[in-house]
């Protein structure tokens, strides 16, 4: 029992973790208030108790598929909020007065978004648990344990961008932006095609006998990746998509640029 | 602009396309096991799994292979389309209670 709730909680915290983390550092470096943080936390609280709170309702909403849209909604959300964050912070990168109230805006979203699903989860599970005397120690000490070892990886990553030099720092955020936005758009389109309300691929590729989804490598790549072992075609175009997107966002402040010296020497 | 219209009406178009009558088999989670804990299914079609959880606690029905998750709150029921499969084994579990909810998709 504690085994399985350490690895529970770790699955759930670690992405909302590395993702906070990232947008932690970026923060820091390109001097924006933390203030985001402290509107993200009680939004997600009130988020948390909604979503988990009515989740039995959620879930009979739209002939069965509530969760999966509620979801799937937050996900995309999430990848909105970081593809814009991307854009602003190439703008800021290059102009230092450029608004910092858009990023905060989106800053706050994006962590508010992420953590209410994976919140609700725990919240859920534990919940659950508290009534039973036989499991309730080994659930919270297992969750208390994942959820440390969920924080303290992502406090690693925050301290390894720290001690990264600027450029390479920025760079290596948007990198992780795109991939952590990709990933979750890429779990949203699964949850649709659990629904039945997106058609199944076919199967691109299957690398669970490399990289199983369930070893703590294949947990790891799917809290930064959206790591999948059989993913479809669609997932695989869709992911790609994405990337393009984050990376669209992060060209677009340079390319403005560019066409403003080109004008001023016309 | 055109982008994003295609893709408001490929959003929109998704269900329609997608919604096609499937064979439904029902599962029951009852004092943290499935049962049945083997489902067959016909391989290469789409299959509507509605599990019921009998339990009065929440429990999560998580499957790496069938690329499935949904959390199912006491009392309540989840419907969940799975499919078109190769033929194999597909295993799947509790997420809540590991130990004792397990149990397979057998598609053949």
């Amino acid at each position: 029992m504690l085994i399985n709730s350490v690895i529970l909680v770790l699955r759930e915290v670690l992405e909302a973790a590395l993702l906070i983390s990232v947008l932690l550092a970026l923060s820091v470096r390109l001097r924006l208030s933390l203030s985001w943080l402290l509107w993200a936390l009680p939004a997600t609280a009130i988020a948390v108790t909604l979503f988990a709170g009515f989740l039995d309702v959620m879930t009979d909403a739209f002939d069965g598929a509530g969760q999966e849209l509620a979801s799937a909604l937050l996900q995309a959300a999430v990848f909105l909020s970081l593809a814009g964050i991307v854009y602003f912070c190439s703008c800021r990168q290059r102009q230092a007065s450029s608004p910092a109230l858009p990023l905060a805006l989106l800053m706050s979203l994006a962590a508010t978004c992420a953590l209410t699903r994976e919140v609700s989860e725990v919240l859920i599970y534990v919940a659950g648990f508290a009534a039973s005397p036989d499991h309730r120690t080994a659930v919270f000490a297992g969750g208390a344990i994942g959820a440390g070892i969920g924080i303290s990886m992502g406090v690693l990553l925050y301290a390894g961008l720290r001690a990264l030099r600027f450029l390479p720092f920025l760079n290596v955020c948007y990198v992780l932006l795109a991939l952590i936005g990709a990933g979750m758009v890429m779990q949203s389109t699964m949850l649709l095609e659990q629904v039945d309300w997106m058609p199944v691929g076919q199967q691109l590729w299957d690398s669970s006998a490399l990289v199983g989804e369930q070893s703590l490598t294949g947990q790891l790549l799917y809290a930064v990746f959206g790591y999948e072992a059989t993913p479809s075609v669609v997932q695989g175009g869709i992911y790609l998509f994405c990337l393009a997107t984050i990376a669209a966002a992060w060209a677009l402040p340079g390319l403005s640029d560019r066409t403003g010296v080109l004008d001023d020497a016309s | 602009m055109s982008v994003l219209r295609l893709f408001t009406a490929c959003l929109l178009l998704m269900p329609l396309a997608a919604q096609a009558k499937a064979p439904v088999i029902e599962i029951e989670i009852r004092n943290h096991l499935f049962q049945p804990e083997e489902v067959l299914i016909p391989a290469h079609t789409k299959v509507k799994l509605v599990v019921y959880n009998r339990d009065k606690t929440p429990e999560e029905f998580e499957s790496y292979e069938l690329n499935r998750e949904k959390v199912i709150m006491g009392g309540r029921k989840a419907n969940i389309f799975i499919g078109p499969l190769e033929p194999g084994v597909y295993p799947f579990f509790g997420e809540f209670n590991p130990k004792t909810a397990q149990g397979r998709v057998v598609a053949q």
